[in-house]
């Protein structure tokens, strides 16, 4: 998995690229802890992979992020991706949008 | 499962780092069943969330014990079952990962997915071994 961040519009972009499981999801909130935004989008298109542990770390960011005052945002999952958000319920907590730019636009 | 079944057992170190190179041998040996990306997807994260499982509070990190998996396919299903050494896990004590309190909770997610994304789930009485079978009817196929 790889991580790349950038900052637009003064959210903290990551796009990550590859998948989210037991071994990458340290990499990814290592990652998070780096920044110190408070309005942020993980740009998930390129996740072709999504474990629990995948999931819970981006409820943890999610966590942080709101205790903080800001706001996190997902965006361009791919329908199956899509569909665990779906079936665990966590579309609830995250906002969620169809490509990068359409996230930006919503938490900035 | 039919006389015709094919099975393989697999035993896997509990070490975290052995769960995708064990999901990988899984998938390789269901090649024959030409499943579709959305099958495969399912069958692998249901494997290595119940091997996480069984190598986190079953076998509790103890890398000289392994988990055994068995898994079997024919034309119909896909049957796999996960074993660890420890004293069993009652799943009726989780808590519903979907309701409201629970979901920032990060607990019983992977237990929960397994329940959805399979037909079948069941646990041995002792509670250290788990069985689950995907039906191949509606089984989508390559391209």
């Amino acid at each position: 998995m790889e991580v790349k961040s950038l900052q637009q519009d003064g959210v903290m972009i990551f796009q990550v690229h590859g998948e989210i499981n037991i071994s990458t999801s340290p990499d990814l909130k290592k990652a998070f802890e780096k920044q110190a935004t408070r309005k942020i989008v993980v740009d998930l298109e390129r996740v072709s992979y999504i474990d629990s542990s995948g999931l819970a770390t981006l409820v943890e960011m999610l966590k942080k992020t709101k205790s903080q005052g800001g706001a996190l945002g997902l965006a361009g999952m791919t329908d199956k991706v899509k569909s665990l958000f779906e079936i665990t319920k966590l579309d609830k907590l995250f906002f969620i949008s169809q490509n990068q730019q359409e996230a930006v636009t919503k938490i900035k | 499962m039919r006389e015709n079944a094919t099975k393989k057992e697999f035993l896997v170190p509990s070490d975290l780092s052995e769960v995708q190179r064990a999901s990988a041998k899984v998938l390789s040996f269901l090649e024959p069943l030409d499943l579709s990306e959305a099958f495969s997807f399912d069958i692998r994260l249901c494997l290595e969330e119940a091997l996480i499982n069984a190598i986190k509070y079953g076998n509790n990190f103890q890398r000289n014990l392994e988990v055994r998996l068995v898994v079997e396919y024919d034309n119909r299903k896909v049957q796999i079952m996960v074993e660890d050494k420890g004293s069993g896990f009652n799943p009726k004590e989780l808590k519903d990962c979907t309701h409201q309190e629970n979901l920032l909770r990060n607990r019983g997610r992977g237990v929960y997915l397994i329940h959805q994304l399979m037909d079948k789930v069941e646990y041995n009485e002792k509670g250290n071994r788990l069985f689950m079978i995907k039906s191949l009817e509606k089984r989508g196929v390559k391209g």
